[in-house]
């Protein structure tokens, strides 16, 4: 049961998403006109006269001087080359009375160009001026060398162009083949974001691509295999850059758009509202722009309201009404249905075409409305309540006539009401603010009056409480009422009246200092570490001669053993030994006083090797002196016992 | 019972007296001056306070491995211990004692801060 649940609605958020795609990006009437003004410059050579006039004829304009056009084409026609014919061929074609004259070699010259040795650009531009100076060709050998040619050069421009010539071949021929690449090209459009669709290879390809789909799918009367989401999306990517680089992308969208709105098949419909979609009782009507993708008006379309609900409420104000068409605006006056003020989600719909693409459209109305404020009452009330209030009424947008006075055991109460001024609505607008000015001091405090349940605006100033906001400084505060909204047209700013607050304990400065944040800060002192505390010199010294003195202690026991140096011998080993011994203990002093260990370590390697070579002499010396002395002795014992 | 404890440390000292060498008399004496030294250091260290810490660690060091190696040096040279130090002679002995101090000074020195 749950899963069912679960399907059901991951089908219907689906499908809700899938429904959902209009048009974000479309042409407006400033960007046709550019277009038009673009393609309207004058001619530098015979390619830029075919793109102007041919793209001026698919926008629906024809060009300024016709006859000047004319002359020019035959002018600059080369008539030995292909491309050259082509463009004079279509040109001439588009401008109403322009005949050129073709010659025989020049007609041989376009027939040999129909091959499977020319490019399929080539065929291209030979078929359709064959075409357009009205000779006849043949379609089917067209057919297979464009069959021959497309499985060479497999690229999107060379299929596009494919199809474009396809287009001008008789009906009979056999074009399936080549109808089936629109939907092999359309396969190869990238996605991005699900907004736009296009070719890699860019902007005039995927308009190219556009004009030449549906010049054929008209041509053979068959609809092109593209989604209306794809088609959407294609509007998107066409007509989103709206500054065009070169007049062949100029003319690459002239011509998209021209398919898009003149097809047999798909209409992109581009619903606008025209200004912003405000409706007030000064402005009632909901004026809605409904075009074709060339920004003209659908006359013939019926627009409808499906639903118009709520925002807020949900609630449904409007359902399946007309608009009514005048001066190719589509208007409805939506105030007649008197609505609240707020906004409101409109489900519009556009019908009377089969082919009409996207017309399902969701609009988000704001309704504005003016407020009135009822019922200002005004009091100052006694903390203990033991004295009756006495409450004062002040009329919008006058001011209070005498001035209110608080002290810190009182406090001032405000309620009002705000209203629509037609409806008599109750309304809770975003911001209602009382701002409390000293006008000697220059300080405000700003509070927010909540409603309570019934929609009554409540503002309590308790004295006492809130002094800390004030700076405790007594004084003259005049009192305002701000009122705003984004569905109000007239924000409210009124001086209410005066209020003269007491405070008790003046604790405040006596001036003002405005809190400047951007003062230079008191400079901060570092604190160096302080060094530790050291005993008393005094006390340091006489524990050094204390610990110094067992070093006396030693001598006079040495003395009392008799520990002499009777016994050294003078050889140089042992001399050297003790003065080398000697070095190394004055190196460890000079070591704690200035060096480092690598150092140390250096001169006690030195110092050290030659003590140590010294002091094995001098021991060996002693220890066969001491063998020499064990030996005698033992001898002598020996002797004495036997 | 503090008589019998009395008896055996004047017996005790008697028999110091009498039958260690002169040598290893004056070995003992070196001993009692380091381990004073130590002592006093240790002391201050108590009384004062244990600033400049590296300081007293690497005297009172000194003084602990100092005493150790001379102990080392005694009992080495006793020639009651001959049998243990069989390989080692007393002049060995004495040169060993040389080497470590002055490994060991280094470091107190390195140390002493």
């Amino acid at each position: 049961m749950a899963l069912l649940r679960l399907v059901s609605l991951l089908v219907f958020v689906l499908a809700l998403g899938a429904q959902a795609l209009t048009p974000s990006h479309h042409l407006s009437a400033s960007d046709v006109d550019r277009l038009q003004a673009i393609l309207s410059q004058p001619f530098t050579d015979l390619k830029s006269a075919y793109f102007s006039i041919v793209g001026l004829s698919k926008l629906g304009v024809s060009v300024a001087d016709a006859n000047d056009a004319c002359s020019f084409i035959k002018a600059n026609v080369d008539s030995s080359s292909v491309e050259s014919l082509f463009y004079a061929a279509e040109a001439s074609q588009a401008l109403s009375s322009c005949e050129i004259h073709v010659s025989n070699e020049t007609r041989d010259l376009l027939h040999a160009a129909v091959s499977e040795d020319s490019t399929v650009s080539q065929i291209h531009q030979a078929v359709s001026a064959l075409s357009s100076f009205g000779l006849p060709l043949a379609s089917q050998e067209v057919v297979s060398a464009l069959k021959a040619r497309i499985s060479k050069e497999d690229n999107v421009l060379a299929i596009t162009l494919a199809l474009q010539t396809a287009s001008r071949l008789s009906q009979q021929a056999e074009l399936g083949e080549i109808l089936e690449e629109i939907e092999d090209l359309a396969a190869r459009l990238d996605d991005l974001g699900g907004v736009y669709l296009q070719f890699e290879e860019g902007l005039e390809a995927t308009a190219l691509f556009v004009s030449a789909a549906y010049a054929l799918s008209d041509h053979v009367d068959v609809e092109p295999p593209l989604k209306e989401d794809q088609v959407i999306q294609l509007v998107n990517s066409i007509f989103s850059k709206k500054s065009w680089d070169s007049l062949s992308e100029v003319f690459s969208v002239a011509s998209a758009a021209s398919a898009l709105s003149n097809n047999r098949f798909h209409k992109p419909v581009i619903v606008s509202a025209l200004g912003p979609a405000t409706v007030s009782h000064s402005q009632p009507l909901l004026q809605l722009q409904v075009t074709d993708v060339l920004c003209q008006p659908l006359s013939s379309a019926d627009v409808l309201v499906e639903s118009a609900s709520s925002v807020a409420s949900k609630a449904v104000i409007l359902s399946q009404t007309p608009f009514t068409l005048r001066d190719g605006i589509f208007e409805l006056n939506f105030m007649a249905s008197k609505p609240a003020s707020g906004y409101y989600q409109f489900s519009v719909a556009v019908t009377g075409d089969s082919r009409l693409v996207s017309n399902h459209v969701e609009l988000k109305v704001k309704v504005s409305t003016k407020v009135a404020i009822n019922n200002m009452d005004l009091s100052v009330v006694d903390k203990d309540q033991s004295i009756g209030t006495k409450t004062t009424r002040v009329e919008y947008p006058n001011k209070a006539k005498t001035s209110f006075v608080a002290d810190s055991h009182q406090n001032f109460a405000m309620t009002f009401q705000l209203v629509d001024e037609t409806t008599g609505v109750e309304l809770t607008p975003h911001q209602t603010f009382v701002r409390l000015h000293n006008q000697k001091t220059g300080q405000e405090v700003v509070f927010v009056a909540e409603p309570d349940s019934k929609n009554l605006y409540k503002f309590e100033l308790d004295t006492a409480e809130r002094k800390a906001e004030f700076d405790s400084i007594s004084g003259t505060y005049a009192l305002y009422l701000m009122v705003g909204d984004a569905t109000l047209e007239n924000p409210v700013l009124w001086n209410v009246a005066d209020l003269v607050l007491k405070f008790l304990d003046e604790e405040a400065p006596s001036t003002i200092q405005s809190k400047n944040l951007y003062v230079p800060k008191p400079e901060i002192q570092h604190l160096f570490r302080e060094p530790e505390k050291r005993p008393p010199t005094v006390l340091s010294n006489t524990f050094t001669a204390l610990v110094l003195s067992p070093f006396l202690l030693l001598l006079i026991l040495w003395f009392k053993l008799g520990a002499n140096i009777s016994n050294f011998s003078l050889s140089p080993s042992s001399l050297l030994f003790h003065i080398g011994h000697a070095a190394m203990l004055g190196l460890m002093y000079v070591y704690w006083t200035h060096l480092n260990m690598f150092q140390t370590l250096k001169y006690l390697a030195i110092i050290g090797s030659l003590t140590f070579l010294a002091g094995n002499r001098m021991l060996a010396q002693k220890a066969v002196k001491r063998i020499a002395a064990e030996q005698s002795s033992r001898l002598a014992k020996y002797r004495s016992l036997r | 019972m503090s008589d019998s404890v009395f008896a055996v440390i004047s017996r005790f000292l008697e028999e110091y007296r009498n039958r260690t060498s002169s040598r290893l008399k004056v070995i003992d004496a070196y001993l009692l001056y380091i381990l004073l030294t130590g002592a006093f250091q240790f002391l201050y260290c108590l009384l004062v306070g244990t600033f400049p810490f590296n300081s007293f660690l690497s005297g009172f060091i000194s003084s602990v491995g100092s005493f150790i190696l001379a102990v080392c040096l005694r009992i080495q040279i006793n020639p009651q211990n001959k049998g243990d130090f069989l390989s080692v002679s007393p002049e060995r002995a004495f040169a060993d004692f040389l080497f470590a101090h002055t490994v060991l000074h280094l470091v107190v020195v390195n140390f002493i801060g």
